[in-house]
């Protein structure tokens, strides 16, 4: 919409300060070509101030990098700490605190070597034995962290977690200062990406020595990330600013990062609208249309980590040894329209368990291929075939959360495709989430909305669910092959090996219904034409150390 | 009048007590607890998370425990934000809610006082019926509309005034919450002082005032006045313990960090201890601004007597 002239015109001036910092020629190539924004004039120098202000969909449970369970504080713990690894600008590990790294031949022992130039930002090293200290506070029962189970991997961890041996036993030791040694339970492949998680970050303990819980106030806190806090509202604002003592601060543009805490995803909207957020964490699927239309571009989805789908309990009737009536369940939805059209197009419908992942090839079922009339033609006889008939219809209650009003057009949408295919009688049941989430777990619902979002990617995060006994094992499904397969790839030291071990056990959740999929989750974000460095990815985590601004008008 | 207000001060304590006890056993038998999530734990894990907590004591310890804490002015740590205390969590968004339920409430009571006087006074007018037909329409329109079309007129549109965030001492960020939040109050302070001030003016002690041949004047600011307020004062103190505790609609609509909106969200995240806490304290504001409404209202009636 906005004429070529005046975005060279904008770039002619720019700041010649900022010329030593200069983004690089591809930026530079897109900044012309996407200030297409209804009433923004990009230019292609550096903005003279750069603070960023980024939407946070609610309140961290704690800034606390092993105490905090949720996305909004991973996002500000991401910005404030940094691992052994950290995440590049993709989403994917990259070194960290540790420049390099070797492994044994099994794989069960790691050798990291830490950046000598490390900091606090108090200007201390960090050094091997910060992270034998962190972790073992994490796995340490008196910690209280609900993530403990994260550092499974480590030898020793679930047996400390769980009271059984003290922390010192974890299998983690600092032979220098900045050399540490890490020993694992079994070959672990994705370790690395591991690593970048919030709960395995350092925290320093001269601060929690000296403050406890109350470490994480600015005026106490210590943190070796590219930022530091500066004040924390709780329920409104999160204040960083850059960190000089970070190792890699002279990559660091971004000066000010400012959360703004919304949970309301419209009020999020229409902040960004006013030209208060660069960047939102989310925004409502019921205004993507709406926002495509006044701000295109700025709407921004990619491939999430995260699967939704139904859950049907192996245990219960009617499902319980009843594979003709859980395939008909699986079969008699279409995915593509009710996907397509009910979400918005933000989603991609799901045929497999596990997301798309680079390298990992989901095996599709068989039925994925069949046209609309074949399909539903074969779930009629096998709901026929499960003893079922217009006579002795299946009646059943799907519960589903009460909070996820956006969601309920599309529970409605599968009981009426269950009763038009099959004449299946499907009454929704809308529970509080905590009840949903005590009655799920403990096994009372036969058929639930159950979803799960990846740690890190690699398949064995949503593997391990569907294990026998696995604590998040909603449907209580049990199959020993499955068992096999995933602890032969739990042995298994090469990933393509494990793939493969991963994607024949897919095949087995397929051949036995083990749940109903729906979708695949995705990122959605609204951006500033003018905000520059950071990439959607898989795992949706985006630094604000990559991030920098162009130069900006509003007309 | 002292004695008369010790006395009620001592009477709320029992109350409090009762509103504890409920909200305590309410939560507790509400299933699922602070702990649980989507992402479950090792039941070992989660085991030693409560028993930090204490949630692994019987209920009727953990009752007195709560209650010992309360009686030394410690409302315990918050399960839902880690590593903050629910104490914190009041002192830093009740002076946020109190700033913007006092302006609120002053925007009310200027605009709502006037309107509602003015159209009791000019009873069966154009004026009367105009102003009326506001109100019934403020009253019935839901903050909930009212705060994002002023964000979309003000910020977005115009750009005149910010579109949430809180910043100390700054009128700016000041003005919509506080218009969005007083609209509903005006309207009905409005209706309540027009309905007042027809009955007073109707009331043989102004007959008796007028027939004396007082001055209109007089008559309505000595004799009129003062008895038209007294429903007002009655409305005033619950309504100042409510603006006081904050909205959660104006709270999340401006992302303001006050408390309204935790009678919500921390009672879905089963976060005992702040939801009791900032219940007593509602309970405690709305006792005390009721005692003072009382103390108000022997003040402007001469009729009440307090004993």
């Amino acid at each position: 919409m906005l004429s070529a002239c005046a975005v060279c015109l904008i770039a002619g001036c720019g700041n010649p300060q900022s010329q030593t910092a200069t983004p690089d020629a591809a930026a530079l190539g897109a900044a012309a070509s996407t200030a297409s924004a209804a009433s923004l004039t990009v230019g292609s120098a550096l903005a003279a101030v750069q603070a960023v202000s980024r939407g946070l969909d609610d309140t961290p449970r704690s800034i606390d990098p092993q105490l905090t369970t949720d996305v909004p504080g991973q996002r500000v713990a991401d910005d404030l700490f940094e691992g052994l690894t950290s995440i590049d600008i993709g989403g994917k590990a990259s070194p960290g605190v540790a420049s390099s790294w070797e492994s044994s031949a099994d794989g069960r022992l790691w050798v990291f070597h830490l950046r000598p130039n490390a900091r606090w930002s108090n200007g201390a090293p960090v050094t091997a034995a910060d992270f034998v200290y962190s972790w073992r506070r994490e796995v340490d029962p008196k910690t209280g962290a609900q993530y403990a189970e994260g550092l499974a991997p480590i030898e020793n961890a679930l047996d400390i977690a769980t009271g059984r041996k003290s922390p010192d036993t974890l299998g983690v030791e600092a032979s220098d200062a900045h050399t540490l040694k890490v020993r694992l339970q079994g070959p672990t492949p994705y370790l690395l990406d591991l690593l970048a998680q919030q709960y395995l970050y350092p925290v320093y303990e001269p601060a929690i020595a000296q403050y406890g819980d109350n470490w994480v106030r600015p005026e106490h806190i210590v943190s070796n990330g590219a930022f530091v806090l500066r004040e924390n509202v709780i329920g409104s604002r999160i204040t960083l600013e850059k960190n000089d003592n970070y190792w890699d601060a002279a990559h660091v543009r971004m000066q000010r990062v400012i959360y703004y805490v919304l949970p309301s995803r419209s009020d999020q909207a229409a902040r960004y609208l006013a030209g208060d957020l660069d960047w939102t964490d989310s925004f409502a699927a019921s205004q993507r249309g709406w926002l495509k239309s006044i701000i295109g571009e700025q709407v921004v989805n990619s491939p999430y980590f995260g699967a939704y789908c139904l859950g049907m309990n192996f245990q219960l009737p009617p499902f319980k040894d009843n594979l003709p009536l859980r395939e008909a369940l699986v079969l008699a939805l279409d995915r593509e329209p009710m996907v397509r059209t009910m979400r918005q197009g933000m989603y991609e419908p799901a045929y497999t368990w596990m997301p798309p992942l680079p390298g990992y090839d989901a095996p599709l079922p068989p039925w994925q291929s069949l046209g609309d009339d074949a399909r539903h033609a074969l779930a009629r006889r096998l709901y026929a075939q499960a003893g079922y008939s217009a006579a002795h219809p299946l009646r059943i209650k799907l519960y589903t959360p009460s909070q996820d009003g956006d969601s309920r057009h599309f529970f409605e949408a599968i009981a009426a495709s269950w009763y038009s295919i099959l004449g299946a009688q499907v009454q929704l049941y809308e529970e509080e989430f905590k009840v949903l989430l005590q009655e799920r777990a403990l096994h009372k619902l036969p058929l639930f909305y159950d979803a799960w979002i990846g740690d890190y990617p690699d398949p064995y995060t949503f593997m391990q669910i569907r294990y026998t006994g696995n604590g998040n094992n909603n449907a209580d499904y049990s199959n020993p092959k499955y068992d096999q397969l995933i602890d032969a790839a739990g042995q298994e030291p090469d990933n393509v090996r494990r793939y493969a071990l991963f994607e024949q056990a897919e095949r087995i959740l397929e051949d036995d219904a083990a749940y109903i999929p729906l979708y695949f989750y995705a990122t959605r974000h609204l951006v500033k034409p003018y905000l520059r460095g950071w990439q959607s990815n898989v795992m949706d985590r985006n630094l604000s150390r990559y991030m920098y601004l162009l130069e900006h008008q509003r007309q | 009048m002292l004695r008369y207000t010790l006395r009620r001060l001592l009477g709320a304590l029992p109350t409090l007590l009762v509103i504890v006890t409920l909200a305590f056993v309410l939560l507790h038998a509400a299933p699922g607890g602070p702990f649980d999530s989507e992402k479950r734990m090792m039941p070992e894990i989660q085991r030693s998370i409560e028993a930090r907590y204490h949630l692994d004591q019987p209920l009727w310890r953990q009752y007195l425990r709560y209650l010992s804490d309360l009686a030394r002015g410690d409302l315990g740590p918050s399960f839902q934000y880690r590593s903050t205390s629910v104490n914190e969590i009041i002192a830093q968004g009740l002076p946020v809610d109190a700033v913007i339920g006092l302006t609120a409430l002053a925007l009310a009571l200027a605009v709502g006082g006037a309107v509602g006087i003015n159209a009791g006074l000019r009873h069966g007018t154009r004026w009367d019926y105009s102003s009326m037909a506001l109100a019934v329409a403020g009253i019935s329109t839901p903050v909930f509309v009212v705060a994002p079309l002023l964000i979309l007129i003000f910020a977005i549109k115009l750009h005149w005034l910010p579109a949430g965030d809180w910043v100390h001492g700054s009128p700016s960020h000041l003005l919509l919450p506080a218009v969005a939040l007083a609209l509903p109050y005006t309207a009905y302070i409005a209706r309540m002082m027009r309905a007042s001030t027809i009955e007073v003016l109707n009331s043989p002690f102004i007959r008796t005032a007028r027939a004396k041949g007082l001055p209109l004047r007089l008559i309505l600011w000595r004799h009129a006045l003062p008895p038209t307020l007294s429903p007002l004062v009655s409305f005033l103190g619950p309504a100042i313990a409510g603006l006081l505790t904050g909205s959660i609609v104006v709270e999340s609509v401006f992302g303001l960090p006050g408390i309204g909106r935790y009678f919500i969200t921390a009672a879905l995240n089963r976060d005992y201890t702040l939801v009791i806490g900032i219940t007593v304290l509602y309970g405690g504001l709305i006792i005390l601004f009721n005692l003072l409404a009382d103390l108000c209202y022997a003040w402007i009636d001469p009729r009440v007597r307090l004993r």
